[in-house]
């Protein structure tokens, strides 16, 4: 999806004088684009939903913190994905299927995009995380290493291990193996 | 044959192949056409569908601004309470040159913003509708409050007699700010409760 970057200066300004229509324009404006990245990180629709608020309460707390360096969406894109992240570790810690399982394979008789989208949430969380932050959003492998706290390798290993799981599972080519 | 892993598919997208890769890939049509499935991968998950979200989350997010606007208010009452103890402090030192009338300028200065701080308080209810020109009014005036109780702090803390007349200014305008925010929020509930 395509996310408007530019935020007039003035309506920063108004929100992080505590301008409650300026937040909210700010939230309106905002709010598809985090829901959607929680979204796509997240298998549970309510924790992209908390995520959501939860993002947005950090906006309100923090916005005076933000000096304007980089596009707003940027710096709020990282909060999301930051506590995007959080909820999956936190999973991680409550699973008890081992890590870096992928989920079965899913019927796939639909269009193409139903059929990635659906072969998408079939990824590991943490795989759909890499996934979508590197290609979807741009991040780069040291970024998403520093957000997930690990190192590149593990970000650069786990989209390639998540591209040859989305390769087999569309039912794609046999030239390239992981 | 040996062909390309994905490490060196998604190495080849992103300019960072070896040698053997870049080759390979130029004279293996099975590798080449992987190269360009991950394009079309990418490609198609950044075209998905923005996914909305269900429930509009606004509501909690603007209860949760109007109490950190109210706490944040809170601490510059504490600010402007504490100033003016160490102003007051400061020109109640005998011989401190001819600070009589100072005093009781900065004395009812110090009142009428007690005053109008304890009414704010009652027409500050976090739930309460405001149009979003009163907010941004509200919010401009307490920023200038801030500003004034900054400035408050910063003049008592330097303990300077030539600044004393500064001081009592300073006193004078945070009053009349608080009495626009006292009318601004009073009018408002007016409006509110008709």
């Amino acid at each position: 999806m395509t996310v408007a970057l530019a935020v007039p200066d003035v309506l920063v300004a108004r929100a992080q004088a505590g301008d409650e229509a300026a937040l909210e324009a700010l939230y309106r404006a905002f709010e598809t684009p985090v829901y959607n990245l929680a979204r796509r990180m997240l298998r549970n629709a309510e924790d992209a939903e908390d995520v959501l608020q939860e993002t947005f309460l950090e906006v309100v707390k923090s916005i005076r913190d933000y000096r304007g360096e980089g596009y707003l969406w940027g710096w709020i894109r990282r909060i999301a994905a930051t506590k995007a992240l959080m909820r999956i570790r936190r999973d991680q810690l409550r699973a008890t299927e081992p890590l870096g399982e992928e989920h079965g394979k899913p019927g796939m008789h639909v269009g193409a995009n139903l059929d990635l989208e659906r072969a998408f949430e079939h990824l590991t969380d943490t795989s759909r995380a890499v996934v979508w932050l590197h290609d979807v959003e741009g991040y780069t492998h040291e970024e998403i290493g520093e957000l997930m706290g690990k190192s590149v390798s593990f970000s650069k290993s786990q989209l390639a291990r998540a591209h040859a799981r989305l390769r087999g599972l569309l039912g794609e080519g046999e030239g390239a193996q992981a | 044959m040996m062909h390309c892993t994905m490490d060196d598919l998604l190495a080849l997208r992103a300019g960072e192949a070896s040698v053997w890769a870049r080759r390979h890939v130029e004279d293996c049509t099975a590798c080449r056409a992987e190269v360009d499935a991950v394009y079309q991968r990418v490609a198609q998950l950044k075209a998905l569908p923005a996914l909305r979200p269900p429930r509009d989350r606004w509501s909690i997010v603007r209860d949760a601004a109007r109490a950190e606007r109210t706490r944040r208010r809170r601490t510059w009452g504490v600010w402007g309470l504490a100033a003016a103890a160490a102003l007051a402090g400061v020109l109640l030192v005998p011989g401190f040159g001819d600070s009589g009338t100072l005093h009781a300028e900065l004395s009812k200065a110090k009142d009428q913003s007690a005053t109008l701080e304890d009414q704010l308080q009652n027409y500050d209810v976090d739930g309460r509708v405001l149009s979003g020109r009163t907010a941004a009014r509200v919010a401009e005036l307490e920023d200038q409050i801030a500003v004034i109780d900054g400035d408050l702090s910063r003049q008592a803390a330097a303990k300077a007699q030539a600044q004393d007349v500064e001081l009592v200014k300073l006193w004078q305008q945070r009053v009349d700010l608080m009495r626009q925010l006292v009318n601004v929020r009073s009018t408002r509930a007016r409006y509110v409760g008709l």
